[in-house]
């Protein structure tokens, strides 16, 4: 079509192009073909700028917000990279040119788990970033200690190695939409203002989004109507089941709650006697004067140390110490301080987290109440039976017992439409919202179908709520149930093969728009369960790997996939 | 047909024609030939039971649903559903086994069940504990060793008990081998088992016909006996048909017919009563014996009671056409009549315990087994050592209706490799030093799997009988051998109407003392006293034990003597109890 002439020179210019200035010049021509005058597409093409947005996010919050970010960006006329953490090639780093990054903070001030070879990357053995020009949305919970850590140590660390930051660390609470919104609003009339003009205009001149102040949640104290060991005896678990009353609590089915434990008395006690340290000794933490004993009792993580307070406790020690995670009584007994090191070693310790549980009931059918359903956590400590701080702390309530805890807003977790069909999958204590679930569209009389998958390891021991779900089976509010229980088998047998025999079903319910819910242990269930579906969708859709993948994608985008995983 | 069926019902003349028909009735003619929703039970994840109306249809498998009584509290504060679980049932006609048949039910029970084998009052074995998804394996594998628990129980007829021991006749084999035959010929003809249990592709859409139960089987239970006098170790005369061999000039001639023999009672209940099997006649020749066995089930089928389960057992059918009019119908159908009966004499019901030796030269061991339960202990690996002498391949195991093991037919060469087996694990030392009172003792199963236990029995009764062990060395009475035994309800599963001394569970820990049946199993029981704890049982036995030692005739026994000794049992003439 073209003339001879004509097609050398396009040729020669796009032979040199790299991929993403084809899109480009693309989008160009596309937009010259739609008519728009030339001189509007030469000054868009001008302004253009290249930008990165990496997320690291365990839950999705980062992700969607980094994918609407990069909506936004290209609205604007940007031209983006969207790309997750896990998936960022390390060696690109000193290569960009803009950086932005949305970033969860987990377990205790930890990265997220796709991020941490970004985060480890970054804070040892970067190279120097001294093109970098970055910004980061933190992503966090005022209910934890350490809020927005991770974000806020890449933000430091990226100023380190020599970056300049457009913008100040945002950090953000659970309630994040309109936090995420401004900031992101800013860094583009940045970029747009830095383009025009020859000098770009440094960060501070950008004022931030009033930075969330730890928000004062409201603390209810809870009064323990009933504990229930729920396995029975001969299993080889504990899995309690609470009713706690609270006057005016308020929460929504799917929302969580947090527990902050103490410790256990008897650890205290031998740790201050391994340092024969006088448990009234007052000492300093945080600016703030406590007694040895109330601040370890009550205040700080003293189970389960993170590496750098392990490695604080190294520098007073004077020694290397090659273990990490591990119990402050634990190092005391291999590696002995006296009081005054303990005294320093403590000033390092982090405080003490709370522990999140799901909401097993519902606040329309029992007002002024939360049930949780807890499993007693075990865990080998140098080859010797160890008890979950936090489980062992509840387990050790009786009735009328007293709890405090705040609601931990779960927004994700919520059930749609009363006539949307729901597929609950769940192992262990996962089973805790759906209970919660079935109980509010009992009480509504929702008309949508409900499918429980639950895995366990005993049948006759371990099926969590057996008699309610039969009751609600029986009454035809839950649709169908499918469980899966190692024991008895000769195979192990777990929620995802169940899921897998059920394939046909599942994809038909999916098909027909159901939600699907995913709540239990992250690893290996969620994984394999996801993975699972996925498989499912190509085999009954008969699609390719991509087209699975992108079907997946959808369902996720439609918000039919949800997951608490923990 | 079910109206011409219904007519039947009531020229059973009970004075019923408007009574319904009870809802078993209901559900066996619905079932589409035994199988009922039981597919779909086996799906049903989210409960360990079975549908409602198969609750009643799986029996005809051989199958109970049961759950552990003891757990039900625990298990409701927990949220949990009771702990279902099944005992299957086996049917072992004449209570015969093969060594590899032994071999392969010890390792399923270990598998899939509590691990507990028990031999039943009826010569079978039964395993508990086994959950509903492992009820298929279970079932495949013993099919794998030609073993199934068809018709072990429901309304049909039962495993056909059959002397064990092959000591006490050289007709012992032509005599049990009439068990086999018995209980193959009236097995029902559906094949739901194979289809349900095997996997067995269907063949025909639900409709076998089956000439002998119809669409509606039996009214109740059926149990059929057969005794090689002098022993009496089956208890012919409580099964609702009994067959008693005759055997004349070292041939077998035939069976003395017995028919309406039955114990249940249900207390407060008093139309309910236990009865002995009445012997109407004397048949001969293989084809008659089979065809007035078929007939009495069909008199029983058309004219038993079906509007109330507690009076459909044969005894009440008989009582209520009255013996001779029983007969006249039953030779009608025959088309034969029946000869008169042929005299016969019982003189024991224990087993003989140790070794016998058959009259072909084969010798046979006789293991103590207390209350039927192969288990394991420490102190006594019974469970291993039955296992290590099955592995030999060189004996057989026949099951007593005393719930007992004889390990059989192990030939001369063989004797003392068996021996050294007994010795090694006890069996022998074990066996010897039971005392004769222990050993002649049976308890049904009870709780807690039991759901119609009132009280205690097998759990209980080994420790009870230390007790009772010394009140009677405290007369010198341990090598009498009295039989007594224990129910925990009035069922009467380990027939303690037909003992000397019976205890029938009335609630936790009371128990009615029964006094006054003969050792030989011909006369019932009285009721002496009821609802005793343990310490009035202990005083009343006490008080009877030393009467009976001062004053009792040489070589009279317990119960022969109680009923003579005046003023302990008030009303000698009637049967009631
Ligand atoms: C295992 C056994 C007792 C034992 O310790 O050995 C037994 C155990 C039970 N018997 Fe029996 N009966 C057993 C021999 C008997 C006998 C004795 C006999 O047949 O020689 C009797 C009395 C004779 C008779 O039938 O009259 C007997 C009369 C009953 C009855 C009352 C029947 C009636 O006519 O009313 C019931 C209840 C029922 O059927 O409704 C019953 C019911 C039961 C059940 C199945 C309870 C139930 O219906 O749910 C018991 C199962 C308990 C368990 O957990 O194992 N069992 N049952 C015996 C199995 C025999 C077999 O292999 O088939
Ligand atoms: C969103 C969310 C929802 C949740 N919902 C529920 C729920 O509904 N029900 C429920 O039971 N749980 C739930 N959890 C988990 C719960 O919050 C706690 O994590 C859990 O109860 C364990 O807490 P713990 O204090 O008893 O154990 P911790 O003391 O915190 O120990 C936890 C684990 O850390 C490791 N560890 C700790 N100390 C050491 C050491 N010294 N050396 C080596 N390893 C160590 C072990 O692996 C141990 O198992 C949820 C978690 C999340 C994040
Ligand atoms: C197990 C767990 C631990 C958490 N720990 C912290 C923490 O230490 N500090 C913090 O600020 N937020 C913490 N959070 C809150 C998350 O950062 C917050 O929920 C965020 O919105 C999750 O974003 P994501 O979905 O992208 O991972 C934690 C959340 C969970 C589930
Ligand atoms: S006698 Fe009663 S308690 Fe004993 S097994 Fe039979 S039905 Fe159960």
């Amino acid at each position: 079509m073209l003339a001879e002439p004509k097609l050398k020179s396009l040729s020669e210019l796009v032979s040199d192009l790299s991929q993403e200035e084809l899109i480009w010049v693309n989008k160009y021509l596309t937009g010259l073909v739609s008519s728009a005058s030339k001189e509007e597409l030469v000054k868009q093409a001008v302004v253009q700028q290249r930008i990165t947005i990496a997320f690291g996010t365990e839950t999705g919050n980062a992700q969607r917000l980094a994918t609407h970010f990069a909506t936004k960006a290209k609205q604007a006329g940007l031209l983006v990279k969207l790309v997750g953490l896990d998936q960022y090639r390390l060696a690109d780093l000193p290569k960009e040119k803009y950086f932005f990054t949305v970033i969860s903070t987990q377990g205790e001030g930890e990265p997220p788990i796709g991020a941490k070879k970004f985060y480890d990357f970054i804070l040892a053995s970067a190279p120097g970033l001294t093109q970098l020009q970055f910004a980061v949305l933190a992503l966090g919970d005022t209910a934890y200690p350490l809020f927005c850590k991770t974000g806020e140590e890449v933000d430091e660390q990226f100023e380190k190695l020599g970056g300049s930051r457009l913008l100040p660390l945002q950090k953000c609470d659970l309630d994040y939409e309109a936090t995420a919104e401004k900031w992101m609003v800013n860094v583009l009339s940045y970029l747009e203002n830095s383009t025009k003009a020859t000098n770009p205009t440094i960060a501070s001149a950008v004022a931030p989004a009033a930075s969330a102040k730890p928000a004062s949640r409201q603390v209810y104290e809870g009064t323990i109507l009933s504990k229930i060991n729920l396995n029975a005896s001969g299993s080889s678990k504990r899995t309690y089941h609470f009713e706690i009353a609270a006057e005016d609590v308020n929460y929504v089915t799917g929302d969580s709650i947090a527990i902050t434990p103490r410790n256990p008395q008897e650890m205290v006690t031998r740790i201050l006697s391994a340092a024969k340290a006088d448990p009234e000794k007052l000492v300093t933490w945080k600016k703030e004067t406590y007694s040895f004993e109330d601040l370890l009792v009550n205040k700080l993580n003293i189970s389960f140390l993170s590496d750098k307070s392990v490695s604080q406790y190294e520098n007073i020690y004077g020694n290397t110490i090659p273990e990490r995670k591990i119990s402050l009584l634990a190092l005391l007994q291999k590696y002995p301080v006296n009081e005054s090191q303990l005294e320093s070693i403590i000033a390092h310790l982090n405080p003490v987290a709370p522990r999140i549980y799901n909401i097993a009931s519902s606040p329309l059918v029992y007002p002024g109440e939360v049930h949780i359903t807890v499993l007693e956590e075990h865990y080998l400590e140098n080859g010797e039976d160890q008890e979950g701080i936090c489980t062992q702390f509840l387990k050790e309530k009786e009735e009328n017992d007293t709890v405090s805890f705040f609601i931990q807003t779960n927004k994700r977790f919520r059930l749609p439409a009363e006539d949307k069909d729901v597929i609950m999958i769940g192992r262990g204590t996962g089973i805790a919202p759906f209970r919660s679930f079935m109980a509010e569209r009992d009480a509504t009389g929702a008309e949508g179908r409900n499918w429980l998958l639950f895995g366990e390891e005993d049948f006759t021991t371990d099926f969590l709520y057996q008699t309610e779900w039969q009751q609600y089976f029986n009454t035809g509010v839950l649709t169908k149930v499918s469980l899966a229980f190692t024991n008895n088998e000769e195979e192990p047998f777990l929620i995802q093969h169940k899921l897998k025999q059920q394939a046909e079903e599942f994809y038909a319910w999916v098909q027909a728009g159901a939600v699907v819910y995913l709540c239990g242990e992250k690893d290996p269930m969620g994984k394999e369960v996801e993975d699972t579906i996925l498989n499912i969708f190509k085999e009954q859709g008969n699609f390719s790997d991509e087209e699975a993948a992108q079907y997946f994608e959808q369902v996720k985008k439609e918000g039919r996939f949800i997951k608490d995983l923990y | 047909m079910a109206e011409q069926d219904l007519h039947k019902n009531d020229k059973a003349g009970n004075g019923q024609q408007e009574a319904p028909l009870t809802v078993v009735e209901k559900i066996k003619t619905e079932s589409r030939g035994l199988r009922g929703s039981l597919q779909e039970s086996l799906q049903d994840e989210i409960t360990g039971a079975v549908r409602e109306p198969d609750h009643a249809l799986i029996k005809f498998h051989g199958i109970y649903e049961q759950d552990d009584r003891d757990l039900r509290e625990e298990r409701a504060e927990k949220k949990l559903d009771k702990l279902y679980s099944f005992m299957a049932r086996l049917r072992i006609p004449g209570g015969f086994m093969k060594p590899e048949q032994w071999v392969a039910a010890h390792h399923i029970a270990g598998k899939y069940s509590t691990g507990v084998i028990k031999i039943t009052t009826r010569q079978t074995i039964q395993l508990h504990g086994i959950l509903k998804s492992q009820l298929k394996p279970t079932l495949k594998q013993f099919d794998q060793v030609k073993l199934d628990s068809i018709a072990a129980c429901g309304d049909v007829n039962r495993n056909v008990a059959c002397t064990s021991n092959p000591y006490e006749s050289p007709l012992h084999t032509e005599v049990h081998a009439f068990a086999d035959k018995i209980s193959t010929f009236l097995l029902p003809k559906s094949r739901a088992y194979y289809e349900i249990w095997l996997d067995e592709v269907k063949l025909h859409e639900h409709n076998e016909p089956d000439p002998l139960y119809q669409d509606r089987y039996l009214p109740r239970k059926f149990k059929i006996g057969i005794a090689i006098p002098p022993n009496n170790d089956v208890d012919v005369l409580t099964n609702d048909l009994g067959l008693i061999a005759i055997i004349e000039d070292g041939e077998l001639k035939g069976f003395n017919i017995a028919v309406g023999g039955g114990l249940s009672t249900t207390h407060g209940n008093p139309d309910t009563y236990a009865r002995l099997a009445t012997v109407i006649g004397f048949v001969s020749g293989e084809e008659n014996i089979l065809k007035a066995t078929y007939e009495v089930l069909t008199v029983q089928r058309d004219f038993g009671n079906r509007s109330d389960r507690k009076l459909a057992r044969l005894k009440y059918t008989v009582d209520r056409m009255g013996v001779g009019g029983f007969k006249k119908e039953l030779e009608q159908r025959c088309g034969f009549k029946l000869e008169t009966p042929k005299p016969y004499q019982f003189t024991q019901r224990s087993d003989r315990y140790g070794w016998m030796q058959d009259h072909d030269g084969n010798w046979h061991y006789t293991v103590f087994v207390e209350n039927g339960r192969v288990t394991d202990t420490k102190d006594f690996p019974l469970k291993t050592a039955l296992l290590q002498i099955a592995e030999t391949g060189n004996a057989n195991f026949r099951f007593t209706s005393n719930q007992n093991i004889i390990v059989s037919d192990v030939s001369v060469e063989n004797k003392e490799a068996i021996q050294s087996l007994l010795n090694q694990f006890n069996l022998d030392g074990f066996t010897n030093a039971a005392s004769a009172f222990r050993k002649n003792a049976m308890a049904c199963v009870a709780l807690p799997t039991c759901p119609l236990a009132l009280a205690e029995a097998q759990r209980y009764m080994p420790s009870f009988i230390t007790k009772i062990e010394a009140l009677l060395n405290k007369y010198d009475l341990q090598q009498d051998g009295i039989i007594a035994r224990m129910t925990g309800c009035p069922n009467g599963c380990a027939r303690p109407y037909a003992a000397e001394i019976g205890f029938v569970g009335t609630a936790t820990g009371k128990y009615n003392l029964h006094i006054g049946g003969d050792r030989e199993g011909t006369r019932l029981n009285y009721k002496f006293r009821e609802s005793l704890d343990e310490d009035g049982l202990l005083q009343e036995l006490d008080a009877l034990f030393s009467i009976y030692k001062n004053n009792k005739a040489a070589d009279e026994h317990f119960g022969d003597f109680v009923l003579r000794e005046p003023g302990l049992i008030p009303i000698i003439n009637s049967q009631t109890i």
